[in-house]
């Protein structure tokens, strides 16, 4: 009994036995089961406060001065230049994980098992952690950061592109609506970097540390992690350890060794920062920062097509999940299993294959408005790469549904073809697009201008 | 009704009503009232572009395009995303997303939803050149200066 009292007496003390369970199940430590990615982020989450309140200090949000005070932040600010390339770093590496933090997620079927909710304030998550890495980037007041979202606004006021066709532009105008409130004008200017750095160092730092609490929270509410269904009643003391100290050594070894890897990237490798903002002449090939480079050649097709409404839709999807997909014995089980597995590899292969093939005759043969100069623009927005892949991967995802009679399986496959789509739409905007987005199949291709 | 349960609703009615007044005057806040982007623009001595060349107007983000009979404006922003076109041989082309318009401003690849605007071009009530990027006109009105 003595041995069993003690940790209990602790556990009143101390915040790391408030957000952990006084035990954790042996299938939750077990590093295959999460590679610890969720506290990865958090750690990240953490060097990010840090060298950001340092950076702000220095910093000053105006058009005229910001240029010069990040180069202060560079040059002069005793250690500046690490703690701005840290920030950066941590920034790209929360990104990564990010994702791979869905994917895990994901495909252990972590979702399951009553965490909908969970599920869906990670998601939110993720939203905002791409919004802070990209109100980030107006910030420096370079060529990068101007193009980058003077391009971004105007996606979020493609919904003209609708309007204008339907001939309501006058009269309702949620494009402008939305570009209006996040740049405060018609074009990026002092109102547009300061609503950013508003955004960057208060709203969405604030919004994530809440909804960051409720997520951790969260996951002892809902019964600890996620774990298969042959250990759901698992009530006895062999198979669950104490947190403390046996969690907390294992994740005090991944703080130190996330700071060790962004330390040593961040000493490396400099953060770029190119010529100050020139809202005459855009930087050609005008490229977002490589994580939007997806986005950015699926709006290369359309703006309101591949700026907002596939990316709405899959937002929607990803919301979605959870109450659509309820069949909670897959839950904790990577892959789900063999069947999973044989689905996730087939509809991988499909999403491969078609985006390839259609990539392959819009860069050899061209598209619509080559074929048919003068087609309506109805045409050139609904029908194009990113929503033909879109309606034919949600067309398929119902097909299994129907046919395997299981919803985990259709989300299997609606996910995974959505994610190779992505990863291949990114990485042909990172290497294989130069100037005037045309096709290069290498750098060195690149015409000079 | 009862004049307690008459008091209590009439409060609540009050305080939604004052909580909706302020929440909405609150984010009224976030939407500026914009004014100066359609300002005109002086032209200046038109003699100064040089003949059957389209001249940019790197503040306005404008190209002014002179012949022997007149001049003409058209904006150089794409109307896909907001990049600056630069000048081809037979039109422009967006660094951004590839779009391409022809010398009247017509797209013809890529996925620009718009032709280019083009803009009024007047004499003024004081003598002076002006364009008004608010009255858009066809890409073949000219103005006649000479």
């Amino acid at each position: 009994m003595e041995n069993i009292k003690r940790p209990s007496g602790i556990i009143n003390r101390n915040f790391f036995l408030h957000i952990h369970a006084n035990r954790v199940h042996v299938h939750s430590m077990k590093p295959t089961s999460t590679f610890g990615l969720g506290i990865i982020l958090g750690f990240l989450f953490l060097i990010m406060l840090l060298t950001g309140v340092i950076l702000m200090i220095y910093y000053t949000p105006s058009v005229e001065t910001a240029y010069q005070s990040v180069k202060d932040i560079v040059n002069v600010v005793p250690g500046g230049r690490i703690i701005r390339n840290m920030h950066r770093w941590a920034s790209q590496g929360m990104v990564i994980v990010v994702f791979l933090h869905l994917l895990r997620v994901f495909y252990t079927g972590s979702y399951l098992g009553g965490r909908s909710l969970n599920w869906v304030i990670g998601v939110v998550l993720l939203i905002i952690i791409l919004l802070s890495n990209f109100s980030g980037y107006l910030l420096p007041w370079d060529q990068l950061a101007y193009w980058a979202v003077t391009i971004g606004s105007n996606i979020a006021a493609s919904a003209r592109e609708l309007t204008d066709l339907l001939g309501i532009t006058n009269a309702f105008d949620p494009g402008g609506f939305l570009k209006k409130l996040l740049i405060g004008g018609e074009s990026v200017g002092q109102p547009a970097l300061s609503r950013f750095f508003t955004l960057h160092v208060i709203f969405l730092p604030l919004s994530m540390l809440i909804l960051l609490g409720i997520h951790f929270w969260r996951i002892r509410k809902d019964g600890g992690l996620s774990r298969p269904v042959r250990y759901a009643d698992d009530k006895g003391s062999t198979n669950k350890w104490y947190a403390w100290p046996v969690l907390m050594w294992t994740e005090l070894g991944l703080f130190l060794l996330v700071v060790v890897v962004v330390l040593f990237i961040a000493l490396l490798a400099d953060a770029p920062l190119l010529e100050q903002a020139n809202p005459s002449f855009p930087e050609n090939p005008a490229k977002s920062p490589w994580y939007f480079l997806g986005i950015q050649e699926l709006v290369s097709y359309s703006a309101f097509a591949g700026g907002l409404l596939i990316p709405v839709l899959y937002l929607v999807f990803l919301f979605s999940i959870p109450y659509r997909d309820k069949e909670d014995s897959y839950v904790g089980l990577w892959f789900s299993g063999k069947s999973g597995l044989k689905v996730i590899k087939r509809s991988a292969a499909f999403a491969f294959l078609l985006v390839i093939l259609q990539l392959f005759v819009m860069i050899r043969f061209g598209w619509l408005r080559d074929w048919f100069p003068g087609i309506s623009q109805w045409f050139v927005m609904l029908i194009n790469p990113a929503t033909i892949t879109g309606g034919l991967f949600i067309l398929m995802s119902e097909v299994i549904r129907r046919k395997r009679q299981s919803s985990r399986m259709a989300a299997l496959a609606l996910f995974t073809s959505t994610f190779v789509a992505l990863v291949i739409f990114t990485i042909i905007g990172i290497w294989f697009r130069g100037p005037n987005w045309e096709f290069f199949w290498s750098h060195n291709q690149w015409p000079v201008i | 009704m009862e004049r307690r349960s008459f008091i209590g609703k009439a409060a609540i009615s009050l305080v939604t009503f004052a909580g909706a007044v302020a929440a909405i005057s609150y984010l009224r806040q976030f939407f500026p009232r914009l004014a100066g982007e359609k300002r005109r623009i002086a032209l200046g001595d038109p003699r100064r572009f040089p003949v059957d060349t389209f001249t940019f107007l790197e503040e306005h983000k404008l190209y002014v395009y002179r012949d022997h009979e007149g001049i003409k404006t058209v904006s150089a922003i794409c109307t896909h995303l907001g990049c600056i076109l630069e000048k081809s041989i037979d039109g422009f082309e967006c660094p951004c997303h590839g779009s391409c318009y022809n010398n009247e401003g017509e797209v013809q690849s890529g996925p620009a939803p718009r032709d280019l605007a083009w803009y009024s071009v007047r004499r003024g009530a004081d003598g002076k050149i002006v364009i008004n990027p608010g009255e858009r006109v066809s890409s073949d009105e000219k103005f006649l200066s000479s």
